[in-house]
């Protein structure tokens, strides 16, 4: 029993890290340009599947292929952000429903172009058996929390000391006074948008070798990660990476006494219960305005 | 004036499909369809294009209405037009229920309950096997029964039901439109403290919109699965409700007509084309970007100013 | 008519109202003012139902109507216009006077007039001029047939100019129907001119009331607006 626990933890974590990506990504846009991009489950996808057609046509390095998926991603966000996120500012509801129109848009193109059939991401280096105890787990599943965590801490640094991370995070908290303290909110808002992108197609092209890159893989994580960050929190970013790892530990552990069939709907409960019983979440920040 | 002939027009253009187009049963399936989506999208053009309620999980609510209606026509064996207008009130029941829960939050909170609940019934549809027969669908359901003789199974007859059914939502909708409910709602959309402290009951109107919204909905899902005769979760997806959002947004939110120009081109247009499938959604995802950077009114609104040029 | 006995708010650790009373028996035009921080917009919020307080009564007419919500209060007779100028934007000037109005379209057509908006009663408000929203949403109040109306800020980004417009324009309906007026204002010299009585706050509750040229002379306001 306490293996199956153990087992399904660390399941939890890799899951969690995933949400933990695209919850980061989301929130981070949402601090500073108050949307909430529903289209980032898509970009996660996209992340996968360009990271796939540079490791299986370009270069065998897995690695190599992350970066470049990186960077293709973060200018594609950024391309978004200036000619969709921008105009609309200031208008939620119609940036909703443009958010909805790219998630469309952006799917249904990568089933035209690729197929509608998911696609193997094969990483030898990574298939490896790794012992926890009397487990065993694929490399994979390893490094995808590792490089999270890693990922995180630096964020973290980058939010606390850089001066780009101040400006994020005073733009977040005071648009207004950002701007007056002379703070280039334009700019700010496309590198949010970037930097959230980036951190989505990491999580895409994590996860890619895990399981299999297809074209809706992205619904669920953007639902989760959106899951983990009204449990930290909505606009917290410590929040999104304790409610992305709770919402991935809390599901896989559900595996254990409910049938796998509902494991989905677990995010989905307590989306709703957080928002009936606690509706700020566990560390939230209350956003004026929001009325 | 003018919109009053174009109206007439159209209808009887309409009701003279069948016998225009005798050779051609494909053009009435394509019809069927765009009332089939033009119905549902009726109900959330009341909720999202009047009162302002962007709701991501329409379709959950057209799904409660066709399941309560497949259940109770196969397993309770009732008779078809009662298990018809049950859904349809099982439809609203739940838009008022779930809805009373969801309209607590406001804008974005808002749209992330609806997902959530749209998911969560998706969840149920797709698991439950024992009531819903699960993800293979609920087979068996029959095209509706006889009324007064006059049998649905031939195509041309189902559509002048579609049709008839397509009228009736249309002819709600424009009732609230013009009665002081729909002004309510109209002012709640554009500014609700204000409403308030004009002595509305905000909550009060929201639930009522967000039930009769449902509702609507559900009499659309009832159909749609007498048409597809069986009852399938994916018709009711969190996809599904995006098309809905969708077909209202391009047709022109908060217009009479948005949902039955949203339908005929979300529907029609790309089946008349042959348009691979795929590609006419990329085509409308683009196009919604489009309409909401360029022409938030949508269709409805650009033939409205496109008239008013004209006029002058 | 009004009556606030012992009211008490706190945000967190501010207490926004600390026993704050209040008697007005007569209609007349009253001008509510105090320092930043002194309460009197918390005080609006829980007559106009925004906010609930932690303890305490607001009565209207004898009525208990503490913890009733805007919606409520609206229904009663408790009318109010916001600091910063609320219309609905799509719908024309008399669609705007005639929501929820209890008065018949004629009189909101003679108000249209009152306020040389006549010409635009199909116009949508959104097209009007800041100044001219705020006269159309003030008369908008008239039509609900309020037992009380409450004013927030009203002078609060009106042109200098036609400031003292606005001010004739509120005297001249008071003159028309002898409500009880709450007048919540910053504008000193607005307030003055406008008001036959002010009530002064100051750290949650009522510190002075009397008529603005007592209000002015005294010392302990004076104090406390710059002590």
């Amino acid at each position: 029993m306490l293996s199956a626990i153990l087992e399904q933890t660390i399941n939890g974590l890799m899951a969690g890290s995933v949400y933990v990506l695209v919850a980061l990504g989301m929130v981070l846009i949402y601090g500073v340009m108050h949307v909430l991009n529903f289209a980032h489950g898509v970009l996660l996808m996209v992340g996968a599947y360009v990271c796939h057609f540079f490791f299986t046509r370009v270069t065998g390095s897995y690695v190599l292929s992350i970066a470049l998926a990186i960077i293709v991603l973060c200018l594609l966000g950024i391309a978004l952000e200036r000619a969709v996120f921008r105009p609309l500012q200031g208008n939620l509801r119609n940036q909703v429903i443009a958010s909805l129109g790219l998630i469309l848009a952006i799917e249904h193109l990568v089933i035209a172009v690729w197929g509608p059939n998911a696609l193997q991401m094969k990483v030898p280096a990574t298939s490896a058996l790794v012992a926890v105890g009397e487990l065993r787990f694929p490399v994979q599943h390893l490094l995808v929390i590792g490089v999270t965590l890693v990922v995180v801490a630096i964020l973290f640094v980058f939010l606390k000391t850089s001066k780009f991370g101040t400006a994020i995070r005073a733009t977040s908290q005071d648009r207004q006074a950002a701007m007056v303290v002379g703070i280039p909110v334009e700019r700010i808002d496309w590198i949010t948008f970037g930097l959230g992108t980036a951190l989505a197609a990491l999580g895409g092209a994590l996860i890619g070798p895990l399981f299999l890159v297809f074209p809706q893989m992205g619904d669920a994580p953007m639902v989760k990660g959106l899951a983990g960050i009204l449990l930290g929190g909505m606009g917290s970013v410590p929040g999104a990476v304790i409610g992305g790892f709770i919402i991935g530990v809390a599901e896989s552990l559900s595996t254990l006494f409910m049938p796998t069939d509902y494991r989905d709907s677990v995010a989905f409960a307590i989306m709703v219960l957080i928002l009936l019983v606690w509706p700020r979440g566990l560390f939230g920040v209350r956003v004026r305005g929001e009325d | 004036m003018a919109s009053r002939i174009a109206l007439v027009v159209v209808l009887l253009l309409l009701f003279a499909v069948p016998a225009l187009a005798q050779q051609q049963p494909y053009l009435l399936h394509v019809l069927i369809l765009c009332c089939l989506y033009a119905i549902p999208a009726v109900g959330l053009n009341l909720m999202l294009g009047y009162t302002g309620l962007v709701s991501l999980g329409h379709m959950a609510f057209a799904g409660i209405g066709a399941y309560t209606f497949a259940v109770l026509m196969v397993d309770a064996k009732m008779p078809f037009w009662l298990a018809l207008v049950l859904g349809v009130l099982a439809a609203g029941a739940g838009g008022a229920a779930i809805g009373a829960v969801c309209l607590r939050f406001r804008t974005h909170f808002f749209m992330i309950v609806t997902l959530a609940f749209g998911l969560m019934l998706f969840s149920v549809m797709n698991n439950w096997d024992d009531v819903t027969r699960g993800a293979a669908g609920f087979p068996g359901i029959p095209r509706p029964a006889p009324l007064g003789g006059f049998s649905f199974g031939p195509l041309q007859n189902f559509y002048y039901l579609a049709l008839g059914a397509a009228l009736v939502a249309f002819a709600v909708q424009w009732r609230v439109a013009r009665s002081g409910f729909g002004r309510v709602l109209m002012a709640l959309r554009q500014d609700e403290r204000l409403a308030r402290a004009k002595g509305v009951n905000a909550m009060l109107y929201k639930t009522a919109v967000f039930a009769l919204g449902s509702a609507i909905a559900g009499l659309g899902g009832v159909l749609h699965v007498s048409f597809l005769r069986v009852a399938a979760p994916a018709t009711f997806s969190l996809a599904e409700s995006i098309n809905a959002v969708l077909i209202v947004i391009v047709g022109g939110a908060g217009s009479l007509a948005g949902p039955a120009l949203g339908a005929l081109v979300f529907v029609g247009l790309p089946e008349y084309l042959r348009v691979a499938s795929e590609w006419r959604l990329v085509v409308f995802g683009v196009l919604l970007v489009l309409i909401m950077l360029f022409a938030p009114q949508g269709l409805s609104g650009l033939i409205e100013s496109a008239w008013r040029r004209v006029r002058r | 008519m009004i009556s606030i006995r012992n009211l008490r708010k706190s945000y967190g650790g501010i207490r926004a109202l600390a026993g704050c009373d209040l008697e007005i028996a007569q209609p007349g035009i009253y001008g509510l003012i105090g320092p930043n921080g002194a309460g009197k917009t918390t005080l609006f919020d829980v007559m106009t139902g925004v906010t609930e307080p932690d303890a305490g009564k607001v009565l209207f007419d004898g009525r208990d109507v503490t913890r009733w919500p805007a919606h409520r209060l609206a229904a009663f007779g408790v009318a109010r216009s916001f600091q910063e100028c609320r219309v609905f934007p799509e719908f024309s000037c008399l669609e705007n006077l005639l929501f929820g109005a209890r008065e018949p379209e004629s009189e909101a057509l003679r108000l249209l007039r009152l306020i040389n908006l006549d010409q635009y009663a199909q116009e949508p408000a959104a097209n009007l001029s800041f100044g001219q929203r705020r006269l159309l949403e003030i008369v908008a109040t008239f039509m609900a047939r309020p037992r009380v109306l409450l004013l927030d800020e009203p002078a609060a980004g009106v042109n200098p100019a036609l400031l003292e417009l606005l001010l004739q324009f509120i005297r001249r309906m008071y003159q028309e129907r002898p409500l009880l007026f709450v007048v919540v204002e910053h504008n000193m010299e607005f307030v003055m001119a406008l008001a036959s009585e002010i009530v002064v706050m100051h750290q949650g509750a009522v510190l002075e009331r009397g008529t603005p040229e007592a209000i002015q002379a005294s010392p302990r306001v004076m104090q406390a607006y710059l002590g």
